[in-house]
This record gives C-alpha cells, sequence and structure tokens, in this order.
C-alpha cells in the first residue's frame, strides 16, 4: 500500500524539486529575483515570483482541463485555436464594427456582459464538438482536436475580418490586468478556476470516474458508467478554460490577436500535465502536480527573459528540461533504476 | 542419453521481483512427440514457455536443441533456432491480409522484391491442410477468432521448425476445429517435429498426449506417460490438494414455489440472437451451454444493456422494463460478469479497492462518493470473503493473476447486491483450484436465494452446476434440459442439431 | 476469363484496405472538375494552374511521404516543420553568413535531421515515451536552436543556390515542327521532382521490401509484431531516422522556395503534412495507409486554396475552415470503414490492442 502511493508522491515530489531547483539557480544568478514590491499607487505586489504566477494563469487554467483529457487517454490541441476564438469573439462585441466604431476607447458596443458571455459559450461548444466527436463518434482525440486547431483560427480571423482590433475598455482590461487584494487579477481567477475544479473532480466520484474510463473504457460501460457522457464533460470543460484563457490573454495585450493568440498553448498545457506527473498513456492524475509543472515551465520561461535571452529561444531550454523530466519518468528508466538499486543492495548485504 | 531427444532443459531458474517463478525445472521433449505442459495458472508453465521463446531471461540452467546448447534472447532467435510458438492470444496483425500474416518477416523475395503472387500461392495451399479456404487476400480482421488463431497455427508450423509450443490454442476453437487442429497435430507428429501442448482441457491432454510435465508453483512435480495415469490423479498433482474437496460440490437446491425473477420473451438483435424466450425462478442457476459463438453471451450482453435489444421484452420481478445500458440493467439489481475480462472487466490501472467499489460507486452516481473508509471497508470485506490472494487492497489490478482478477470482478457485483448475476465463461483460463472455489461461490449464492445465469463451453461443469439448461444453436435458443440427470451427450446432441424431445 | 476479371475488380473495390484511398482521389476528382466548371473560363484547367499546385505544396509533400510512414507505425511527428524550418537556417547562415558551400550545408542539414529523427526514435522505441511528446521536444529543440542561430530572416545569397532555385523543366509542346513551351508557362521546378522521387521511393519501401511490411504489421499490433519475431525496435528507429531526412529534405525544398531561413517558418506547418496525411487516407491509429494516398491528399489539400484564390471574393481563412471539414470527412469515413468491417473487434477477441 505504502509503496504505490509513494511512488505516486514521487512524481509529485520530483516537480516540486525540479521547481525549487529552478528557482534556486535564478535566486543564485541574481539575488533580486526573489525581491517582492508593494506599489502604492496600483495596490499591487511586483516582482518575478508574482510575476510568474500571475504569467501562468492561461496555461494552468487550460491544463486542468489537459489533465482529465490526458487522464483519458486523449490530447486536446485545440485548445490554443480556442484562446484566439474567445479572444475575437471578445473584441467583436466591444468593438462590433470598426468601421462604425473607428478608434478604440473606454467603450464597449455590446454589453459587457456579452462580451464575457458569448466568447466563453462559443468555446463550450467547441469543446463540446470535440467531446462528441471523441466521445459519441470514437474519433481518435488527436485528430478530433486537429479540426478545430486547423479551423479554429479561420473562425476566429472571420470573427473579426482578420483584422486586429484593440480596446480601451476598462472593465474589459481589469480581467487581465487588474488587481484585488494586491495580487494581480488573472491570480484570483486562476484559484478560483482551480479550487471549482478540484472540488468537482475529487469531492466527488467524477475522478476516479474519468481514471476507469481512461484506463478501460468497454469494461468502464460494463460496468455501468457512462463513458460517452464522461467523456464528454471532459472535453467540454476544457472547451470552457481555454475560453477563459482567450479572455485573461486577450485583456492582457487589450485586443485580439487571432494569428499569435495561444500559439503553442496546447504543447505548453500537455506539458504541464507531463511535468505534474499525469501519464500520458492515461490513467490516474494529479491536478496538483499539474499546477506545479505549469508554474516550472513559467519559472523558466520568466528566467530566460530575465536573462536577457531572446524568446524564442526558450523553446531550447524547454526541451532540454522536458527531455530530464520524462526520460526520468519514463517506464524503462524507472525499471533501470530499480534493478541498480536491487543490486547495490545485494551486493550491499553480500558484504555486509 | 536417448536419441529421440530433441530438446532439453535442465536445472532451469528464473527469478522475478520477489518471487521465484521457476526453482530447477527440468524438461524434456522427443522426437514425434505431444508432450503436454500442465499445471494451475502461476505453476510457470507460461514462465518456461517464455524462457524457450527468450521472453523471459534465464539466471540459470540449460537449454539443449539437438544436442548443441543455445540461448535464445528473442522470439525471432528461437525461431531461427527452430522452436516455433503459437501464443494464447492470438498475435497477428489483423491490418495485415491472411496471406502476409503467415509470411511476414520470411517473405518470400524475386529480384530483391516481395514476391506477393507466391505469397498468396502458399498460404492457400498452406490453409488448405487445414481444409480452410478463405480469401487470403483479404484483412485478417475480417475472419472470425477461429479462422484467425488457425492461420497463426498455420504461420507456427510452415517455419521449419523442430519444435512447436502450442499454447492453449483450443480456447476459442469450437470441436470441429479442435478436430481438424489434432489432425494437423497427428500429421506434425508424423514428421518428427516435437510439440509441447497447454491446455487446461484434461480430455485433450488425454487425446493427444504422449507425455506429461505437470509444474507446481514453479517446481517439477513429475513426468508421465498418457497411459500410466488417470485423469484424477493427474489433477491431484497439478492442485496438490484433496480432490473431494474439489469435485463435492451440490447444485443448489430449487426452492418450492419460488417466483420469477426474469422472464424473457422473444428477445433478439437481428443477425445475431433472434426470438429468444426463457424464464428464470428465484435462486436458479441456469446454465447456457452452446458453441463459441451460438448466442450465449449475445443473449447475456442483451439483458444488461451491452448490446440494446431490438424486439421483445424483459419481465424482471414482474414487471416489464426496457434495458437500453448497463446502468438501467444495474439499476433492475442485475450484475453481469463479462467473458473478455481484460477487454470488459477489469481497469488494469486501478487498485483492487477501486475495482471492487466502482459498479455500486457507478450506481450510486457522481455526486455521492464514497467515502475513503467505506471503500476499504467493502474492499477488506470481500478480499476475505472470497480469499482474494493479495498483500493488501492497494495493489493494481493487472498485477494478479487471472483466477483473482476474476474474483475481484465477481466482489465488484457482489457489492451492489444484485438479484441476478450474470456470469459468462467465468472460470475460463483459471486455474483449478480457482475454478472450483467460483463453482462452489456461485451455488452458494444461489442457495441463499440469488439467481444465476452461468454461461459455460464446459459441458461438465455446466452439468454439475445448474437446474436447468439452455442449449444454444445459430443464435437461437435450440433446446433446455434439466440439470438433474442429464448428461453430455444430450447436450451435445442439441447441439449438433439432432432431433431431442424438450424435458423441461 | 472476363467475369473472373469483373469479379477481380469488385474484389478490389470492396477491399476495406483500399477504400480510403479510392475515396481521396474520388473526391480530388471531383473537386477538381467543380474548379473546372466554374473556373474553367478564368484558366483552372490550364496546367500551368494545375502545376503550381505541385510547385506550391512541394515541400509539404516530401515531409509528408516521412509522415505517413511514422503514421502507419501508430506514431506521429510533431518536430517535421521545426526541422525543416532548422534546414532553412542553416543553409541561410551558412551560406550567406559564413560563406560555407551550400551542398555542404545540405548535406550537413540532412545529418542533423536524421540525427533528430533517430534521438526522438530512440525516446519512442527505447524508452517508451510517447510519440507526441517524444517528437514535441523534437520540436522545441529545433525551434529553438533555429532562433539561436538568428532571430531574423536572412535572405540567402548564393549563386549555386539561385541557379537549383531557378532551374524549371518547362512543359513543350510541338508546333510547326518546332518545342515551344506551352502559354501559359507551365514548369516543374527541382522540389517537384524530388516530390515525386520521394513519393515514389516511399511507395516501394512500403510495398515491395519487407522493411514496409514490417511498418504495417507494428501499425496493426505491435506487441504481435514482436512475438512474430519482427525488428520492431530497428524497424521504428528507422522510420523517424528516415522521417527526418524527409523533414531536411523538405526544408531544403523550402529554402529553394522561399530563398531564405527563418526561425519561425512554417510554423504550424506539421499540421499541413499531418492533415495531408488523414486527407489521404491514413488511419492516425496506424496500420492503413498508402503513399499514392498521401500523394492526392496533399494535391487535395492544395486544390482548396487555389478555388478559393479563383473565387477572389472568399476570405483566405476560408481555407482552413474547409481543411478543417475535410479532416472532419475523412475521420468520419474512417470511422465508417472501421465499423463496417476493417476493424471491427470480434467479440472475445483477445488479439484487442487496448490493454
Amino acid at each position: 500500500m505504502k509503496s504505490k502511493e509513494s511512488i505516486f508522491k514521487n512524481k509529485l515530489t520530483w516537480a516540486v524539486i525540479a521547481e525549487l531547483l529552478i528557482l534556486a539557480v535564478a535566486g543564485i544568478l541574481e539575488p533580486s529575483f526573489f525581491s517582492i514590491e508593494y506599489n502604492q499607487t496600483t495596490g499591487m505586489l511586483y516582482g518575478s515570483l508574482v510575476d510568474i504566477v500571475n504569467r501562468s494563469a492561461e496555461i494552468t487554467i487550460i491544463a486542468m482541463g489537459m489533465t482529465m483529457v490526458i487522464a483519458l487517454g486523449g490530447t486536446d490541441i485545440s485548445v490554443g485555436a480556442l484562446v484566439a476564438v474567445a479572444g475575437a469573439f471578445a473584441l467583436k462585441f466591444l468593438r462590433w464594427d470598426v468601421t462604425l466604431y473607428p478608434t478604440p476607447g473606454d467603450y464597449t458596443v455590446y454589453p459587457f456582459i456579452l462580451v464575457i458571455v458569448v466568447p466563453l459559450v462559443i468555446c463550450t461548444l467547441m469543446g463540446l464538438f470535440n467531446g462528441v466527436l471523441i466521445g459519441k463518434f470514437k474519433l481518435q482525440p488527436i485528430i478530433a482536436t486537429l479540426i478545430l486547431m486547423v479551423a479554429g483560427r479561420g473562425i476566429a480571423q472571420i470573427a473579426t475580418n482578420g483584422k486586429q482590433f484593440t480596446t480601451g475598455y476598462t472593465p474589459y482590461r481589469f480581467i487581465g490586468q487588474g488587481s484585488m487584494f494586491a495580487l494581480p487579477f488573472p491570480i484570483i481567477i486562476t484559484i478560483v478556476v482551480c479550487a471549482c475544479v478540484m472540488i468537482f473532480v475529487r469531492k466527488t466520484a467524477f475522478g476516479t470516474f474519468v481514471e476507469s474510463v481512461g484506463v478501460n473504457p468497454n469494461a468502464s460501460r460494463v460496468t455501468g458508467l457512462k463513458s460517452d457522457r464522461i467523456i464528454m464533460i471532459v472535453y467540454t470543460l476544457t472547451g470552457f478554460l481555454s475560453g477563459i484563457a482567450g479572455l485573461i490573454y486577450s485583456s492582457r495585450i487589450s485586443s485580439c490577436d487571432s494569428n499569435n493568440a495561444g500559439v503553442n498553448y496546447e504543447m505548453d498545457a500537455i506539458l504541464a500535465v507531463v511535468l505534474g506527473g499525469t501519464s500520458m498513456t492515461g490513467g490516474k492524475f494529479s491536478l496538483t502536480g499539474t499546477i506545479i509543472g505549469s508554474l516550472i515551465i513559467r519559472t523558466i520561461t520568466t528566467l530566460v527573459y530575465y536573462f536577457g535571452i531572446t524568446s524564442e529561444s526558450i523553446m531550447a531550454f524547454k526541451a532540454a528540461i522536458i527531455l530530464v523530466v520524462i526520460v526520468i519518468q519514463s517506464e524503462p528508466f524507472g525499471k533501470w533504476l530499480a534493478t541498480r538499486n536491487a543490486r547495490k543492495q545485494k551486493a550491499g548485504e553480500l558484504r555486509g | 542419453m536417448d536419441r529421440d531427444v530433441i530438446l532439453t532443459m535442465r536445472g532451469i531458474e528464473i527469478q522475478f521481483p520477489g518471487v521465484k517463478a521457476l526453482d530447477g525445472v527440468d524438461f524434456t521433449l522427443r522426437r514425434g512427440e505431444v508432450h503436454a505442459l500442465l499445471g494451475e495458472n502461476g505453476a510457470g508453465k507460461s514462465t518456461l514457455i517464455k524462457c524457450l521463446t527468450g521472453v523471459n531471461k534465464m539466471d540459470a540452467g540449460k537449454i539443449e536443441l539437438e544436442g548443441k546448447e543455445i540461448r535464445p534472447t528473442d522470439p525471432k532467435n528461437a525461431m531461427d533456432l527452430g522452436i516455433s510458438t503459437v501464443f494464447q492470444e492470438i498475435n497477428l496483425c489483423d491490418n495485415l491480409s491472411v496471406a502476409e500474416n503467415i509470411f511476414i518477416g520470411r517473405q518470400p523475395m524475386k529480384r530483391g522484391q516481395i514476391d506477393w503472387k507466391e505469397i498468396n500461392r502458399r498460404s492457400r495451399e498452406l490453409l488448405e491442410r487445414f481444409h480452410i479456404d478463405i480469401d487470403v487476400t483479404r484483412p485478417l480482421s475480417q475472419y472470425s477468432t477461429a479462422i484467425q488463431q488457425m492461420v497463426s497455427i498455420a504461420r507456427a508450423v510452415d517455419v521449419d521448425a523442430k519444435v512447436l509450443i502450442l499454447d492453449e490454442p483450443t480456447s476459442s476453437l469450437d470441436n470441429e476445429e479442435v478436430k481438424k487442429l489434432f489432425d494437423v497435430m497427428r500429421s506434425l507428429k508424423a514428421q518428427g517435429m516435437g510439440i509441447i501442448f497447454i491446455t487446461h482441457f484434461l480430455d485433450q491432454v488425454f487425446e493427444m498426449s504422449d507425455r506429461m510435465t505437470v509444474l507446481r508453483n514453479g517446481h517439477l512435480i513429475g513426468v508421465y506417460n498418457a497411459g500410466d495415469i488417470t485423469k484424477l490423479e493427474l489433477v491431484s498433482s497439478m492442485i496438490g490438494k484433496d480432490l473431494d474437496q474439489i469435485f463435492d460440490l451440490r447444485r443448489a437446491t430449487q426452492k418450492e414455489g419460488a417466483g420469477v425473477q426474469l422472464q424473457a420473451n422473444h428477445i433478439g438483435v437481428p443477425g445475431k440472437v433472434e426470438d429468444i424466450s426463457f424464464s428464470q425462478k428465484k435462486g436458479e442457476l441456469l446454465g447456457f451451454a452452446g458453441l463459441l459463438g451460438s448466442g450465449r453471451t449475445e443473449t447475456a450482453e442483451m439483458i444488461f444493456g451491452v448490446t440494446k435489444t431490438q424486439s421483445g421484452t424483459l419481465v424482471i420481478d414482474g414487471r416489464t422494463v426496457k434495458i437500453n445500458e448497463p446502468m438501467d440493467a444495474i439499476n433492475q439489481k442485475i450484475a453481469f460478469c463479462p467473458e473478455d475480462r481484460k477487454r470488459d472487466g477489469i481497469i488494469g490501472d486501478l487498485t483492487i479497492r477501486e475495482n471492487i467499489a466502482l459498479a455500486l460507486q457507478a450506481r450510486r452516481g457522481m455526486m455521492k462518493p464514497m467515502s475513503r473508509k467505506e471503500q476499504d471497508e467493502l474492499a477488506d470485506k470481500y478480499i476475505k470473503m472470497l480469499a482474494i490472494a493479495t498483500p493488501d487492497a492497494e495493489k493494481k489490478i493487472k498485477e494478479l493473476s487471472g483466477g483473482n482478477q476474476q474474483k475481484v470482478i465477481l466482489a465488484r457485483w457482489m457489492a451492489t447486491d444484485p438479484d441476478l448475476l450474470i456470469l459468462d465463461e467465468p472460470t475460463r483460463g483459471i486455474d483449478v483450484g480457482a475454478k472450483a472455489e467460483i463453482q462452489r461461490l456461485m451455488l452458494q449464492m444461489c442457495e441463499e436465494g440469488m439467481s444465476i445465469i452461468f454461461i459455460s463451453s464446459e459441458l461438465d461443469e455446466i452439468i454439475r452446476c445448474s437446474n436447468r439448461i439452455i442449449v444454444m444453436r445459430d443464435g437461437k435458443k435450440a433446446g433446455e434440459l434439466n440439470g438433474e440427470g442429464c448428461t453430455q451427450a444430450d447436450i451435445m446432441r442439441i447441439i449438433a442439431g439432432e432431433k431431442v424431445g424438450e424435458t423441461a | 476469363m472476363d467475369k473472373k476479371r469483373s469479379n477481380k475488380l469488385v474484389n478490389f473495390v470492396t477491399n476495406p484496405k483500399y477504400i480510403m484511398v479510392l475515396a481521396t482521389i474520388g473526391i480530388f476528382l471531383a473537386i477538381y472538375l467543380f474548379g473546372a466548371i466554374i473556373y474553367g473560363d478564368k484558366g483552372f484547367t490550364k496546367l500551368r494552374t494545375f502545376a503550381m499546385l505541385f510547385v506550391d505544396n512541394a515541400y509539404i509533400g516530401i515531409s509528408a511521404v516521412g509522415m505517413t510512414m511514422v503514421l502507419i507505425t501508430g506514431g506521429i511527428d510533431l518536430s517535421v516543420a521545426a526541422v525543416a524550418s532548422l534546414t532553412g537556417m542553416f543553409i541561410a547562415y551558412g551560406t550567406t553568413v559564413l560563406g560555407i558551400d551550400p551542398i555542404v550545408c545540405m548535406v550537413f542539414s540532412i545529418v542533423v535531421g536524421v540525427a533528430l529523427g533517430l534521438g526522438m526514435g530512440a525516446l519512442v522505441t527505447y524508452l517508451k515515451i510517447p510519440p507526441f511528446v517524444a517528437t514535441l521536444t523534437g520540436m522545441f529543440l529545433a525551434r529553438g536552436v533555429c532562433s539561436l542561430i538568428s532571430r531574423d530572416s536572412i535572405s540567402i545569397d548564393n549563386e549555386l543556390i539561385d541557379k537549383m532555385a531557378g532551374w524549371k523543366m518547362y512543359f513543350m509542346t510541338l508546333k510547326d515542327g518546332e518545342w515551344v513551351k506551352i502559354k501559359p508557362v507551365a514548369y516543374v521546378n527541382l522540389s517537384v521532382l524530388m516530390f515525386i522521387v520521394m513519393i515514389i521511393i516511399g511507395t516501394y519501401i512500403l510495398q515491395k521490401t519487407r522493411f514496409g511490411r514490417n511498418v504495417y504489421a507494428i501499425g496493426g499490433n505491435e506487441q504481435s509484431a514482436r512475438l512474430m519475431g519482427l525488428p520492431v525496435d530497428r524497424t521504428k528507429m528507422m522510420v523517424y531516422g528516415f522521417n527526418g531526412f524527409c523533414s531536411a529534405l523538405a526544408g531544403i525544398a523550402y529554402a529553394l522556395y522561399v530563398k531564405s531561413g527563418w526561425n519561425l517558418a512554417l510554423q504550424g506547418g506539421e499540421l499541413d503534412v499531418i492533415s495531408a496525411a488523414v486527407i489521404g487516407g491514413v488511419l492516425l491509429s496506424g496500420g492503413v495507409g498508402y503513399m499514392i494516398g498521401t500523394f492526392f491528399g496533399v494535391l487535395l489539400k492544395a486544390v482548396i486554396p487555389c478555388l478559393i484564390t479563383f473565387n477572389g471574393t472568399l476570405s483566405s481563412w476560408w481555407g482552413k475552415i474547409i481543411t478543417g471539414a475535410l479532416v472532419l470527412l475523412f475521420v468520419a469515413l474512417q470511422q465508417i470503414v472501421m465499423h463496417g468491417n476493417l476493424f471491427k473487434k470480434k467479440k472475445g477477441n483477445p488479439a484487442v490492442k487496448k490493454e
């Protein structure tokens, strides 16, 4: 009983250790990395650590859904496109027709509630679309979500006629740039979202059901679980969460950018999940691990920015770290380690 | 040393983490001999085979093939050495054509290219030996399990093998096909091939084999000539338990005036099973006999909602009910242990505890989770009650042996406290001891008032346990017999389609 | 005799192995015919239009050859576009900034491509890391290295490259006893030739060599392939290596096409390649697919933006949406074929893949 659980915990421990190591490196190279200041005028905390948590918001939120997608043995590569879709529709409702309202300013054409709700509804429906293809029609997740990944950006472009809208509407900008309780507002959103998802998953039997369907969908169905419904819920939820992330992202930049919004987010979200110790082959998952995984990714990024390395080459660093983590997590490596330990033990016994 | 000996294995030892899977096992195989390898699950049969095919590495011991020492490194290497294997599970690629499955990896080449014509021609010839006439260019997936099994045997015998290993080759074949297989085995034997034959069917062991080697818990128990040992002696050497304990099973007594639990009126799914009608009393054990594909499993799946019933009605406890999916059946207090344990039963990566709690949790619904304590109690209760061999409830179910997995699935359903339990081949592929335990459990539950539908290919266990037996043929109900006083011959006559008066 | 032949034809058409490929070819012909009817007067049917489909998409096609093989093994490679972009950067930086001979740069790129492919193959094969994750890592690595070399687009300034890029084979016609270029001018270039040669090589490998058949067997059931004694590990390594080669070759073709190297070039290109293969009838679950299908998949994917251009009023973004719809159509078709008979899992068949 102990051993199984400790292996599972081990993966979490690995993630925490990795995060601490990276932070330690940062602290040694640049002690000011850890400084946090309170700015009286904006009423907000500033500092690299706050920035890391703040900027990881989008990926953390998406990765909450992605964790369960992966636990189901699937992947959702459409989330990045959905981020673009959410931004495009939000800006569409803020500005509607740029020929009628040519200058961006502190106004909205349609009520703010629509600006928020419509993109979320659209993203949720797109998530449902994925879910129906995968749950009902049994398509392979990667290809089912490939459809929206390709088509999603097209839809986003068409919503804004291929133009980049900007806005100065204060309530909208608050989502990504405002603050509450001295913290950047995206952090607050992230905390609320993560708490809701975790309560939903772990305080009901939903988490167990997801794991069960992820391991063996056939047997789960025969056991009375409604596998297809569970699959649909998970993908729909992921679509909804991508929508939230999309709103945060577009609010941060006060505009929509259908070409670049959410590019590679699916990759980052999947990495966050994998770094957090959830296996790509499905089954057991850990939401806490995912949050740490997401923080690791953002810490690396921030660190690299901090030392003035170009943003695109961050990918090389990410690759190196992922490589280390996935090798450590891989089954053959674990076996090799186990046999080596056993041999060492044996040798020790012999000597003793 | 015997000149006829083709293969000797001496002092084979294999160590797995925590257990010694094989401990000093010897095995010899002669030219032109069918040598049965027997033992319960976990006795070390498959480990020995895997050692011979290079899947498992041995820690000590020696293998000699025709007097030369060999150390197979992988199945390919073993095949090159002349050791060919048909594994229990069909190990073919069903996206490839039948012919390609037979020849892949050793395709005849012409001018540096694969000679497809030759492959198809030779495949046709080869399958003719098995009296199989099919289009060999079609994908394997289009053919039945039995044909797939024959194809994999054809592949194994076509390589120029000295030693042929057949691991449970007959488990998915019907009698007719078994006969064909035995014919082929006899002709291979006549050619001087040594055949290692693993099976759970003792009748087949006595029909085919010249010698038998029995393993138990990784140890060699004995080697016997076919004529020198009775079935009972063989079984007792395999399980090392008192025989009376195993065969002392008594049919559940039929209670007088028990109400009707289940009544099926002309239920069917077009093309699979049609017009099935029967009724079952409370506390009755109803056996379903018939060949593979005769509609037994399909009937069970209709009752449980795995496949949707297209016509007819089901009456449960006097009420007509509509069952569209398993959840509906569970709500009617029906439970179902499926035939394909690995595919439809176990959730491999989850623990025993989670596997046991799952069906109950599913019935309760997502919003009413069971507490950890509740789950622990449930798991402990059933581990004790069913004597599931595991250190604790947190072991992954896939790490258990087949028999113990079956018990966990059984526990999962017993936890839902069903009125009607459907068991589809609950004893297939598990060892004799566990088999007897499951049978005893079944009878005990009936005695306590549960109704059980028991599907099995093994006629003797059906006859031994059932109050009544329904015989299926070609997707239809072919007859109904009383369990008491019925013989294997009676059932076989119905299966074979001879006219028999209904005795029920 | 005649009856036998017609039987053979019926057998061929109903054989589920070929349905997907036939569907791809059918839909391509239908769309082409549609274009010919609607935009025939605008020159859609001209040979030039057709040739340009090849010229503009050769690099996708070259990469799709390798991708097809990877997909048939049941894997996937997300690094192809990044590796191609890295190749372009090597050539641009090598020739223009460092002044190295372009042939050396190309050979070096191919070596790097194959090495990256083998590296990812090793992760997949020996460390059992899901292909999706392993190749994602490869993609990040290639993009990152690319950005480390240069963040800006470098246009290639090299005589040999100019010559290679400018080389054209014109379609000629016999007029008054003299060979003249047809009007409007239609040509194929070096990249198109590479594409066609790679398709032929790919077809030969898949259909006529043991290695190729092993690729199918692995995709069908890897466990079985292993137990049948096939060299699974070696085959997978070679497939990923070959794909790395194809990615580098696609990078060369792309460099010749745009005559520059850029770290952000071909972003999302891996999806173009994968969807071309899927539209070509390659099953993502592995085991099914043909090179000729991929060939038509590339053309089918190419003809859509071409039609949109001819239309003139539609936003080019419709191209993406239509491609998405096509992928949907094809996976739906695959699903029907699967539920038809090709991959129907029989009850009680222990050879199911899910463990």
